[in-house]
């Protein structure tokens, strides 16, 4: 009662006016701060890959003179590049088999008798910091005077037979990837209570009756969301192949694509097998979003 | 006499359990180590081969190389690194506050076009953009063509942490704010801002881990004035074959790669990176 | 010093509507409860008027003043949340000095504030701590302080004590109302817990359903309930379907008596109003205003009935008698020494006498 009411009345009306303009819509101001994100998007992510479909359309570099339009890359690829389409799927399902048989026993470890979980994490990184410098450390490796020759000499394994072969990049491509497994089947092993384990047990269940009727099951969604992103990423590969690999696993898309437009300015090859990659990608991409349920569903 | 009979195989079969558990416990650990040696082992053999020379001498000198003839390499890293996770930060807080905080139409659509480049292979994205930049956008082999790559390749990683971070934020703190007087500004600087630091510095580390790193999109539309340390890496391994040098270069890389994770987790810990690339 | 009032304000979310047309006039300085179960409505009005949740419809004015338009930071309310809500990277000092800070009042003034803030709630030696090295209920005292640092017209809080255990609430629950005493401050209070909002309150508004069922002071609700709902949410309560039968002539002033018919018995009560003869109603009569009197002490006075004890509990302070009255099961509470002369009387006969009988119309029949 101590304010006068005239004067309270005009704070607030210049209040009011003042809120009003200034966040007239929510929804307008959402755009706003949405807006330089999508801006982004757009230029850098949307155009080109748009601008890379219609290069894809016709042949070499003549989109740049005179374009004409034509669907012979596409028939290319599928003839002349069919054995680099299933080189490059057959080394992303191997790597991602081995990533899961590896992985899973690892992520159920870390998920229920490891307390230092933490330090393990930490040690995950280390692939995650490039298959560049994995695929160049394993060449020393596999250097016939390596730092780890005498070992193997010691153990009768001639380990430079591994250099340039199939193993080399199947190893290399599955431990870049294999944090990605763990996580995934961790997340969804963290969610299973371990008392329905017990609880099996009790009921009897041998440990492997166990695993196949109750882990394995409540695990699923886990399994099929690391799988598919493991393979989704060894779809792209580049470096092992490139550092580690023979000819055969050198002819994987992403290797192949580089060669095409930046070596041989085939840039309509080169955009014909990235749009074929990308594809495949959001294939994968498409279907673990499905199963995982949208972890992030907005 | 029955009641001893019957006893002492009860002991021994406890012991023997228990024998049986230490040892399936010690295999668990020990397989769990394994894979912690392959992870670092090509880490340790790059760092082996820097620190010897082709006679087998033991010195440092390769890492000459790494402060000079890479310098300019190194400090472009740095320089595109940095600058990237700014833009990061001023393009990511926004959008993920608008999608967590406001009632938009279609959110989900925006935020899959949002994260299209993520789920673009990283060969994919290089040459479309060598092709965008050199016909479309007239930036080819320039500084301002790798950043505009490294962000829309990485500002969903930041976008991300901070969309969960913002999500496990009590809607209380703002009310309490904005009842308290504060404005909406007010509100963000003061108490959003601060509460979102964890989900913040997970962005800006994932995106430093990966752009630091980063040699495939670079290699792609990188020219000689703009070659970063990666991509350095990987041309030499590509020139001039294997030298203590490079291992050098690409030890001081994962060196300091695995420092900053380092210092994120002893601060942060590991929480605010699940859903992410990162664990 | 404020006087708040709300003219038929609602507000829908998509096709539920939350608060529905609640009209309410809240004077200067005086305490009022927001009380019902959850989903009443009650935190949407509160949250209106706090002017974080905007009305559908109506008015929201401070002395007079519509404020539906003036954002929440400009209203100069302070509201207390049902978890502390204090800021967890800011220190006890900054969490109290928040409000003063962003207002841009000067250092030396925010300091003897704060610190008059720390001395009332006798927090003082904790200034340099953080939420979360404090207890329950120091935190909540330091939201308290947080709240009036800045002076508020208004004070309004949103279950503040309910994530608390029961000794803490029972104290702070005089400390608000000690502090509103003090302050003279406007207060709305919101609450689902009868015997906070009985303690506390001038005046308890209930709602049910987005809507103000009864507005009144603590002996207006629980004496004398308007409606089925208010009658059967406040404390305990017996509901006996009866119908009408007369009006007993009263002087002008005086609280309207009905005879009604209920089962067997005849019972006398009194009426909020507007009830016929005719009417299916429903008797209500708390345990406690029961009496058991001896089955010998027959008279014929209203609201004295036969009866037989089904059913004995000792509670140790009060003894449960369930009793048998023409069908109709009655519960009784008895306390006092008295209480232990009925142990052992299970199965006999006896009389009850009603007091304070209310007579409400009875919804569910009307509807049938």
């Amino acid at each position: 009662m101590t304010h006068a009411p005239a004067e309270v009345a005009i704070e607030y009306e210049i209040a009011d006016a003042q809120e009003r303009k200034r966040f007239a819509s929510p929804k307008l101001r959402g755009f706003m701060l949405l807006a330089p994100a999508v801006v982004v998007a757009i230029l850098f992510s949307i155009i080109p890959l748009a601008y890379l479909f219609q290069v894809s359309l016709t042949q070499d570099s003549s989109f740049f003179f005179t374009a004409e339009y034509t669907a012979d890359n596409y028939r290319e690829v599928f003839t002349r590049y069919r054995s680099a389409i299933v080189e490059t799927v057959y080394l992303a399902s191997v790597s991602s088999v081995l990533d899961l048989v590896f992985g899973y026993p690892f992520a159920y470890i870390l998920i229920r008798k490891i307390r230092y979980r933490e330090f393990v994490r930490t040690m995950m990184t280390f692939p995650l910091f490039g298959p560049l410098y994995l695929a160049f450390g394993l060449f020393y490796i596999l250097l016939p005077n390596g730092p780890l020759g005498p070992l193997f000499e010691m153990l009768g394994i001639n380990i430079a037979r591994y250099l340039f072969s199939t193993g080399a990049v199947l190893f290399s491509m599955a431990v870049f990837t294999f944090p990605f497994m763990v996580m995934n089947i961790g997340a969804a092993l963290s969610n299973v209570d371990p008392m329905l384990e017990e609880a099996a047990r009790t009921l009897g269940a041998k440990p492997w009756q166990t695993f196949t009727r109750v882990l394995f099951p409540l695990s699923w969604s886990g399994i099929v969301a690391g799988f598919l992103m493991c393979f989704g990423w060894n779809l792209g590969v580049f470096a092992q192949p490139q550092l580690l690999g023979s000819p055969k696993e050198q002819a994987v898309l992403s290797i192949q694509m580089f060669t095409k437009g930046l070596v041989q300015f085939n840039y309509g090859l080169a955009a014909a097998l990235g749009i074929l990659l990308m594809a495949m990608a959001f294939a994968v991409t498409w279907a673990s979003l499905r199963f995982s349920r949208g972890a992030l569903g907005a | 006499m029955a009641v001893a009979a019957a006893s002492a195989p009860r002991i021994e079969n406890r012991s023997g359990g228990f024998s049986l558990r230490w040892l399936g416990n010690a295999l668990a650990h020990g397989y769990v180590w394994a894979w912690l040696a392959i992870f670092a082992l090509p880490f340790m053999a790059t760092l082996a081969y820097s620190l010897r020379t082709p006679d087998g001498i033991w010195t440092l000198s390769a890492y000459q190389y790494v402060f000079g003839s890479f310098k300019e390499n190194l400090l472009l890293s740095v320089q595109t690194t940095v600058i990237t996770i700014v833009i990061n930060l001023l393009i990511s807080v926004p959008a993920a506050y608008a999608i967590v905080r406001y009632p938009l139409p279609g959110k989900s659509f925006i935020l899959s076009a949002l994260n299209l480049s993520l789920y673009t292979p990283a060969a994919v994205m290089g040459v479309s953009l060598v092709i965008a930049y050199a016909f479309l956008f007239r930036i080819p082999q320039t500084m301002t063509g790798l950043i505009a790559a490294y962000v829309v390749g990485t500002f969903p990683l930041m976008l991300v942490p901070v969309i969960v971070a913002l999500r496990d934020l009590p809607m209380v703190f703002e009310e309490a704010a904005r009842t308290l007087g504060a404005t909406r500004m007010q509100t963000f600087w003061r108490v959003e801002l601060p509460l979102l630091g964890p989900g913040i510095s997970a962005g800006i580390l994932l995106t430093f881990v990966i752009i630091f790193n980063e040699f495939l999109v670079t290699l792609f539309i990188a020219g000689p004035s703009t070659t970063t340390a990666a991509l350095r890496v990987y041309n030499l391994t590509r020139t001039a074959g294997f030298q203590p040098s490079t291992a050098a270069l690409a030890t001081t890389m994962q060196l300091v790669s695995f420092v900053v994770v380092l210092l994120f987790f002893r601060f942060f810990g590991s929480r605010y990176l699940k859903g992410t690339y990162l664990i | 010093m404020t006087r708040v009032q709300l003219v038929e304000i609602s507000k829908q979310y998509g096709s539920t509507l939350a608060v529905d047309g609640v009209n309410a006039d809240i004077a200067e300085g005086e305490f009022v409860t927001l009380l019902g179960p959850s989903g009443c409505g009650k935190t949407t009005t509160l949250r209106m008027v706090a002017g974080l949740v905007e009305p559908t419809a109506g008015q929201i004015r401070f002395d007079g003043q519509v404020v539906n338009n003036v954002p929440p930071h400009k209203r100069n309310i302070g509201l207390a949340f049902q978890s502390h809500a204090l800021f967890p990277h800011l220190s006890v000092y900054r969490n109290i000095a928040f409000g003063l800070e962003v207002k841009g009042s000067p250092k030396a003034d925010i300091q003897n504030r704060v610190r008059e803030m720390l001395e009332m709630i006798e927090l003082t030696h904790h200034a340099d701590r953080m939420p979360s090295q404090l207890s329950g209920g120091q935190q909540q005292r330091v939201a308290l302080a947080r709240m009036l640092a800045t002076d508020p017209r208004v004070l309004l809080f949103d279950e503040p004590l309910s994530a608390l255990d029961r000794n803490l609430r029972d104290t702070l629950k005089y400390s608000i109302l000690d502090l509103q005493r003090r302050t003279k401050k406007t207060a709305i209070y919101v609450t689902h817990d009868q015997s906070e909002a009985f303690a506390i309150s001038d005046r308890i508004f209930v709602m049910n359903e987005g809507r103000i069922e009864q507005a009144g002071t603590q002996l207006d609700i629980y004496l004398r309930p308007h409606t089925e709902f208010v009658a059967g949410f406040v404390g305990d309560n017996n509901a006996i379907p009866a119908e009408v039968e007369g009006v007993v002539p009263s002087l002008p002033g005086e609280p309207r008596l009905l005879d009604v018919r209920a089962a067997g018995m005849r019972l006398r009560g009194s009426d909020p109003g507007n009830i016929r003869v005719g009417d299916r109603v429903l008797v209500f009569v708390r345990p406690e205003n029961i009496d058991v009197l001896d089955a010998a002490s027959a008279v014929d006075e209203p609201n004295v009935v036969h009866g037989r004890i089904e059913q004995i509990v000792f509670e140790g302070p009060t003894v449960r008698v369930l009793v048998d009255a023409s069908g109709v099961l009655i519960k009784v509470t008895s306390s006092g020494l008295g209480r232990l002369t009925l142990l052992d009387k299970e199965r006999r006969d006896v009389m009850l006498r009603l007091q304070d009988v209310t007579v409400v119309r009875d919804d569910a029949a009307v509807a049938a």
